[in-house]
């Protein structure tokens, strides 16, 4: 019914003022007749309004985001007598929906209401709802929506456009993207205001705290921050990192592996030179790593004062590492780099065993 | 460009005539000569000769320093890299010796790489970072003193006579950290002098007190200056290499050009291969035998390996670390490996490890003829390896830096010795063909078109053009005006009535696209054109939105589903020009693009303001010419139409018979009554 009513009514309104500069007798007449007609609905319309607006006001004033079922959702966004807009956000958060996305999603959601909440520019052409599946699933089947979490707007006046749905998939849920869709849509400019985030700080406050504290107590016996080893191991951990990419992996957001929907099948592998996937640096960052420890057991293994015996096997230990390492990252390159054409030996045996088990074509 | 012209009159003073062109040609491979020397030297400072003869090997082939001193590359970077290495040897001498005559040289070297290269201002930050890590490790001595000062304060001034530089240096953020140290380290040396006036006692409340005064000021002061704005903050580029999303968010230009993407792991090996598995090694050794230099050279390479990964084009500063740090892990499997067993006869010499050195750092001077003395250090404990397992790793390790060779000549041949305007495409039975293309489109411009033409191209073209074309470009590469280039790419993404009110105004002749979609060429402009349209976006939110060339489900595409926006934008309609009555296979749909392997949505385009010009053989280059507009501007709608015409013509109703005409609607009097006057 509240489908039905948006339309009809639009049609009276627009017929009205296609007749007014015509204006011969007996159109004047329908017209009277009309005005007369919707000047009573109109009242009762008003009535209604000031109704609907009331109680969203009071909401709005006991929370930022008021939820909504099925009737709710009808009557305030469905049903026509409306001057305000309306963001929804359709989520799933219930904990056994499993939808770590909404919950992200929704906290961007909290931040964006609660800086319209308390901003002065706060007035009553703006609200923020939304709809649990759990508790609204009748809405999702009424909006023939399947993916959660959306974002949409309802206009005061006519339906939601397609320019009306959040493009979740391009620009992501940030708040601010948010609110300069909210901003594109209804000419309402909220300025996005972050609490600020405490957690980081307190974290560097209690690190540094740990950390002076851990140096009070053993001010007697400085000697574990002179320890080479340690400081070694930071900066090798730094330098495995970047040069596996971890920095790209960062900025670019990749996903952790690849699943073929088809056949099932993961590949950790990306198959372009170009990108890579974050399961496939980790690989690499092993690969470097052992690679170089080989490198220092080499060294260990002449230069240590120990048993003969031990130190023969920690050389072909360290050397073993290097060369089958070597070569094993030399074939994932290869699989990524088409048409490079060099290989180790060892690469012939390993490419093709290693081929269909990880990389993808 | 001064170098060039330097060793073009010297050598012409010497009546040796050489062209400036040969010169500028065989600039860059002398420089990476220079620079295989200095890293020579500045890895036998480090650690022995060997280590240095091989790092010298390694960088003279490393494919990420030879992609910038090919012959014919003239640019700063080369000779920027031999400036940077040159620098830090003189820097790590002056630091052992304690001389001014070396750090003097330090500065004038540095003077060299400040004019070179803008990449100075990681010498700036580095030799503080250094000398502040070498106060927290207590390593603080009168060489680091003298050393410092003196560099600072000649490399300041000399570094402010480059006018590009100028009053930089104590103007911007960049630079405090060298003046923070600086004040440090005088506050620590003065303290330093009162250690030996006063008692212990009193001297260890003062030290602290006055260490951290003196850095809270600096610290404070700084602050304070860049508020009131006496100091810039730092500038978007340096910013976004440490708030990565920074530059995608604010500055879209800089995150455009592909040289500043982060690094993929595949682009490390590419560049480094096996060096870049095995310098983790060296840095490791290093750290392991610290010393004051070593320190240097482990800062150096994590704060490189930092750069390099947020942005390839910093691998550049990367590549020398690296080659010296595998030099060194190499340099010392094979001390161990390759040595005789003949030398184990030897009595061993007196036994100065490394960790003896910087006890006593007068002895540093004369490290580089230490390599015997390793090795005899080593042969008393190397009983039982046997010459069977060191000849075995000995191999192995040849094997793989035989690799490492083979991977740098093909990586050189394939990638980075053909030049970047001539393409080449290699048949399935290996014959090659060249695409000329590029040449051919501005040789056509220069021979056809008016001298004063202005062309309009994104900016990628623009000294190619304007270099073999010799015509007027409107952005180039080095274009600083983010709202010029903008509005170039407003052009280029809105539809053709509003692009050609823009080329008007900018009073454009010819408009220059590549398009490389019969070729598969990837690199062309329908490629960047989201870049172009994110950089509009950023200069003119109202016209152009990003999301509007996108289809809905966020795809960027050139078939029938993409936008219709994308489909009847400027850049669009002048690439895929006539593109779809073009057939290029059997098997394809005509107006088939190769490059992004979609059959083009709009085959039907029609220009009203452009005529096409010119399109080069594998119309890789597609040349328009702006119309200039209509001397009578037809209307662009229809002329309103009335009906004060009759709708038919009068027909005279004349015949010969009936001669007579008569009155149409004759008046006709009718023959009233006399009103009587009674009546009224």
């Amino acid at each position: 019914m509240g489908a039905r009513g948006a339309p009809s009514r639009r049609r009276q309104a627009g017929r009205r003022p296609r007749y007014l500069p015509t204006g011969s007798f007996p159109f004047l007449l329908l017209l009277l007749l009309l005005c007369i007609q919707l000047g009573g609905g109109q009242k009762k319309k008003e009535n209604l309004l000031a109704e609907k607006v009331e109680q969203l006001m009071e909401w709005s004033s006991r929370r930022s985001i008021f939820r909504m079922n099925g009737d709710k959702f009808r009557k305030f966004i469905k049903t026509p007598p409306r001057n305000y807009s309306m963001i929804v956000m359709f989520t799933a958060l219930q904990p056994q929906r499993q939808c770590s996305v909404c919950r992200q999603a929704n906290e961007e959601y909290q931040i964006l209401a609660n800086s319209w909440r308390y901003s002065s520019a706060f007035c009553n052409k703006l609200f923020f709802s939304m709809v649990d599946y759990d508790e609204g699933t009748d809405v999702f089947q009424q909006l023939n929506m399947n993916s959660a979490p959306t974002f949409m707007h309802f206009p005061p006046k006519g339906r939601p456009k397609r320019a009306d749905t959040f493009d979740l998939q391009r620009i992501g849920f940030a708040a601010e993207q948010l609110a300069k869709w909210i901003a594109d849509r209804t000419d309402v400019h909220i300025r996005v205001f972050r609490p600020p985030n405490y957690s980081g700080t307190i974290a560097l406050a209690l690190l540094v705290s740990l950390v002076g504290g851990l140096l009070y107590l053993r001010r007697n016996n400085l000697e574990f921050i002179y320890n080479k080893t340690g400081w070694a191991m930071v900066s090798l951990c730094i330098v495995f990192a970047m040069t596996s990419g971890q920095m790209w992996n960062h900025i670019r957001g990749p996903p952790y592996a690849h699943k073929n929907p088809h056949n099932g099948q993961v590949s950790y592998i990306h198959g372009s030179s170009q990108a890579q996937f974050v399961a496939e640096s980790h690989i690499i960052l092993l690969l470097n790593a052992a690679i170089t420890m080989g490198m220092v057991l080499l060294n260990e293994a002449a230069t240590s004062k120990g048993d003969v015996g031990k130190r023969r096997i920690i050389c072909l230990v360290g050397l073993g590492l290097v060369v089958f390492f070597f070569s094993f990252l030399l074939s994932i390159f290869r699989s990524k780099y088409h048409g490079y054409p060099y290989s180790t030996l060892l690469f012939t045996i390993f490419f093709y065993t290693v081929h269909d088990h990880f990389l993808i074509k | 460009m001064i170098t060039a012209g330097l060793i073009h009159w010297i050598l012409n003073t010497l009546n040796i005539t050489v062209h400036i062109r040969d010169v500028c040609v065989f600039l860059a491979p002398t420089f990476s000569g220079l620079t295989s020397i200095s890293t020579f030297l500045l890895t036998r400072e480090l650690w022995n000769q060997g280590a240095g003869l091989l790092a010298a090997c390694f960088i003279a082939i490393v494919p990420g320093y030879i992609s910038r001193s090919v012959a014919g590359s003239f640019d700063n970077e080369g000779i920027a890299i031999f400036a940077l290495q040159f620098t830090y040897y003189l820097w790590v001498k002056s630091v052992k010796t304690g001389s001014v005559f070396w750090t003097m040289c330090c500065c004038l070297s540095y003077f060299y790489m400040v004019s070179a290269w803008g990449g100075y201002v990681f010498i700036i930050n580095l030799i503080p970072l250094h000398v502040f890590v070498l106060l927290l490790m207590q390593r603080y001595s009168k060489r680091v003193y003298i050393a410092y000062s003196t560099f600072y304060i000649v490399g300041l001034i000399l570094s402010m006579q480059i006018p590009f530089v100028g009053f930089q240096p104590i103007r911007t953020s960049e630079h405090m950290a060298a003046a923070g140290v600086f004040a440090l380290l005088q506050a620590y040396a003065f303290l330093q002098y009162l250690r030996d006036r006063l008692t212990k006692q009193e001297f260890q409340t003062l030290f602290f007190l006055g260490v951290s005064l003196a850095a809270g000021a600096v610290f404070l002061s700084v602050i304070y200056l860049t508020y009131t704005g006496y100091i810039a903050p730092w500038s978007g580029r340096f910013y976004s290499l440490w708030d990565t999303g920074y530059a995608k968010i604010h500055i879209p230009i800089i995150a455009s050009v592909s040289e500043h993407q982060p690094t993929t792991w595949v682009s490390f090996f590419f560049d480094l291969h096996i060096l870049v598995c095995t310098f983790p090694a060296g840095l490791w050794f290093c750290i392991k035998n610290i010393n004051d230099e070593r320190v240097f050279v482990a800062l150096y390479a994590i704060s490189a390996v930092y750069f390099a990964g947020v942005m390839v084009r910093l691998m550049l500063t990367l590549t020398p670390v690296v080659c010296m740090l595998s030099a060194i892990a190499f340099s010392n499997v094979f001390e161990h490996y390759l040595g005789d067993d003949m030398k184990r006869e030897n009595p061993p010499v007196e036994d100065s490890s490394d960790e003896d050195d910087k006890r006593n750092p007068g002895n540093l001077y004369d490290k580089a003829g230490k390599v015997r003395k390793h090795v005899t250090e080593q042969e008393k404990t190397e009983e039982g390896l046997g010459p069977n397992i060191k000849s075995i790793v000995t191999m192995l390790m040849l094997m793989l830096l035989m690799m490492f060779a083979v991977h740098c000549t093909w990586v050189t041949s394939n990638a980075y010795s053909s030049p970047s305007v001539v393409l080449a495409s290699y048949n399935h039975d290996g014959t090659r063909n060249i695409l000329d293309d590029f040449r051919e489109a501005y040789f056509w411009l220069r021979q056809n078109t008016d001298e004063h033409a202005r062309v309009m191209s994104w900016w990628d073209y623009g000294y190619q053009i304007a270099g073999m074309a010799n015509r007027t470009t409107l952005v180039d590469n080095n274009t600083w005006n983010n709202s010029h280039i903008a509005l170039v790419g407003k052009a280029m993404s809105s539809n053709e009535t509003a692009a050609y009110k823009i080329m008007r105004s900018l009073d454009v002749d010819y408009v220059l696209v590549i398009f490389g979609g019969v070729i598969g060429y990837s690199g062309d402009d329908i490629n960047k054109f989201l870049w172009m349209v994110r950089i509009a976006e950023g200069e003119h939110p109202k016209d152009i939105r990003e999301s509007d060339y996108f289809t809905p489900q966020g795809e960027f595409r050139v078939d029938k589903a993409g936008s219709p926006t994308l489909l009847n934008c400027l850049m669009y309609k002048m690439s895929y020009y006539r593109f779809g009555e073009m057939q290029l296979d059997f098997r394809t749909p005509p107006g088939f693009d190769r490059t992004r392997n979609a059959e083009i949505g709009n085959k039907d385009i029609k220009f009203k303001h452009l005529e096409e010009a010119f399109t080069s053989e594998h119309w890789l280059v597609r040349i328009y010419k702006v119309k200039a507009p209509d001397n009578r501007e037809t209307l662009d709608h229809k002329p309103r139409v009335t009906n004060i015409f009759p709708k038919q013509k009068y027909l005279s109703k004349k015949t010969a018979k009936r001669k007579r005409g008569y009155i149409k609607n004759k008046l006709v009097f009718k023959k009233g009554k006399k009103m009587s006057k009674k009546t009224v």
